[in-house]
């Protein structure tokens, strides 16, 4: 990293930041790319039937149609930029960027591996080191930020279905956040702290003191929460192919449409680190106390893999509730059952001492 | 950074007040609450911009833009008939508000140990010290505004669902 740094004329700190952008970033995009094929074979998987596997890299090269990644993405490019007439221009260009970038900006704080020493400066494994002041607040505040995306989406397409999906998608996500909120106010009590990595390193090497073991409870409570944040099946009521036509996006095409999908899956991808971070150890190896950093990433990414598995698993295993089960689950289930979580911790903690 | 975020600041705030369409003007808020978090975080009180962006810009401008949704149409309104008896008292009130927000400022104690001390990085607040503060020293008026915001949601509810 010195001898980088001292090439490029800059800081080592500098040049470390900038790879762990570069790494982070490139990953979560190529991640989100690949999951929306993953997306297609599991449904097909799931469904009995094969999937994409056609596409083929110089009409031979097949790779099990992973090819089809590059074939979407250029029939998107060159797909005609369709805009309809009555849409507010700027907002209607301004939506797809709202919806990635926020997706984006959420796993900034995550730490994706063990921090190591090299030349006697230690370098953290997260786009923020820890200690920055806003630790887990960060990823809840830029979670916030998303119902913009799909609500000025809506909104600017100036269509019926459209702001029909935007106001239920964004009615949705303000009332799970605070089931949400509770359940991640717990882990902070638990631990003592709020800062990513003072909540992996208290959950220590031994999966039965991960939080899920003892906070089952409020594990369900914000593995649900996160369904409705991504506008996943169970709840995506931003789409909603056989109600509203397409929801949000129904005047969207070519690549805005793309970026507003590639938004769900870098969505997707931010909310299972953060289940993996609070409730699974993040990157720490089951029964390893001190694994070297390449294990340590490598299994943090095989969890991240494991739990973005489960959201295409269960977007193709559930039916989509209807509007008011979800607001009553919302509010009347989800809601007590993180109170009750928060409460019982807190009492045990006043009686454990 | 300073002036960066500044800059985002009153261009949203100016952009607020002098767009005509609703909902671009609600967006120009958010940059300015952006802008604001920015400077929370330059003054090493991450907290502080954190709970900006959830409470603000998250929680409360997302229903206010959502009822707007709900209610109006994509024409901007005209303007009613101008009257400027309302234009003159929100310009004293607003330069009243503007005089007392200068003179805090100038009396404050910070401002009085920087002056003595010059200027130090203060240690950045945590989410802990906020919690004692607000337990601690505050707690009074922390139950008071939690019963007020009970009251008021109990009131909203029994207000519109009168046949529940």
């Amino acid at each position: 990293m010195d001898t980088l740094a001292s090439l490029l004329h800059t800081s080592p700190a500098l040049a470390w930041m900038v790879v762990k952008i570069v790494i982070v970033f490139s990953a979560v995009m190529l991640l989100a790319s690949v999951w929306t094929w993953v997306e297609r074979r599991g449904s097909a998987m799931i469904q009995d039937r094969i999937g994409p596997n056609r596409a083929a890299l110089f009409g031979r090269i097949r790779i099990i149609g992973l090819a089809q990644l590059l074939a979407d993405g250029i029939k998107f490019f060159f797909k005609e930029d369709l805009e309809p007439t009555d849409v507010n221009r700027g907002l209607f260009w301004l939506a797809p960027f709202l919806a990635f970038v926020p997706a984006m900006l959420g796993f900034a704080v995550i730490p994706f591996g063990r921090d190591f020493v090299s030349g006697g400066t230690i370098y953290h494994l997260s786009v923020l080191d820890p200690g920055n002041g806003m630790g887990m607040l960060y990823p809840m505040a830029i979670g916030g930020l998303a119902v913009y995306g799909v609500l000025v989406a809506a909104w600017s397409s100036n269509n019926k279905w459209s702001i029909l999906g935007g106001m239920r998608a964004s009615a949705a996500m303000v009332s799970y956040e605070i089931g949400m909120s509770l359940a991640v106010v717990s882990i902070f009590m638990t631990t003592g702290g709020y800062d990513p990595a003072e909540i992996i390193s208290a959950q220590g090497s031994l999966p039965w003191h991960w939080n899920v073991v003892p906070q089952f409870l409020g594990f369900i409570v914000f593995f649900t929460c996160m369904f409705a944040e991504t506008n996943r099946l169970p709840f995506d009521f931003a789409e909603g192919e056989s109600e509203i036509v397409a929801g949000f996006n129904t005047e969207y095409g070519s690549m805005k449409f793309s970026l507003l999908a590639l938004a769900e899956y870098a969505h997707l991808m931010t909310a299972s680190a953060l289940v993996v971070t609070l409730f699974f150890g993040g990157w720490q190896v089951p029964f390893v106390a001190h694994p070297s950093v390449g294990l340590s990433i490598l299994s943090f990414v095989v969890k991240l893999l494991f739990f973005a598995w489960v959201f295409v698993w269960i977007r193709w295993t559930l039916p989509r509730f209807r509007y008011d089960q979800m607001m009553r689950l919302g509010w009347k289930a989800m809601l007590p059952m993180s109170m009750v979580n928060l409460v019982v911790h807190a009492w045990l903690m006043s009686h454990g001492r | 950074m300073f002036l960066a975020f500044a800059l985002i600041t009153l261009l949203g705030a100016l952009g607020m007040l002098l767009q005509k369409n609703i909902i671009v003007a609600g967006l120009c808020m958010v940059a300015s609450f952006f802008g604001v978090a920015g400077l929370f975080v330059l003054l090493a009180n991450p907290v502080a911009a954190a709970l900006q962006i959830i409470v603000y810009t998250g929680a409360i401008l997302v229903l206010v833009l959502f009822v707007i949704m709900m209610l109006n149409s994509h024409e901007e309104e005209p303007a009613e008939t101008s009257r400027p008896i309302q234009r003159w008292v929100s310009v004293i009130l607003s330069l009243a508000l503007a005089v007392g927000a200068v003179k805090l400022v100038l009396a404050s104690k910070g401002l009085q140990q920087l002056a003595e001390k010059g200027a130090a990085v203060p240690p950045a607040v945590t989410l802990q010290g906020v919690g004692a503060v607000l337990f601690a020293d505050h707690l009074l008026g922390f139950e008071v505004a939690g019963l007020m915001l009970l009251a008021a949601m109990v009131g909203a509810v029994a207000l519109t669902k009168r046949n529940l």
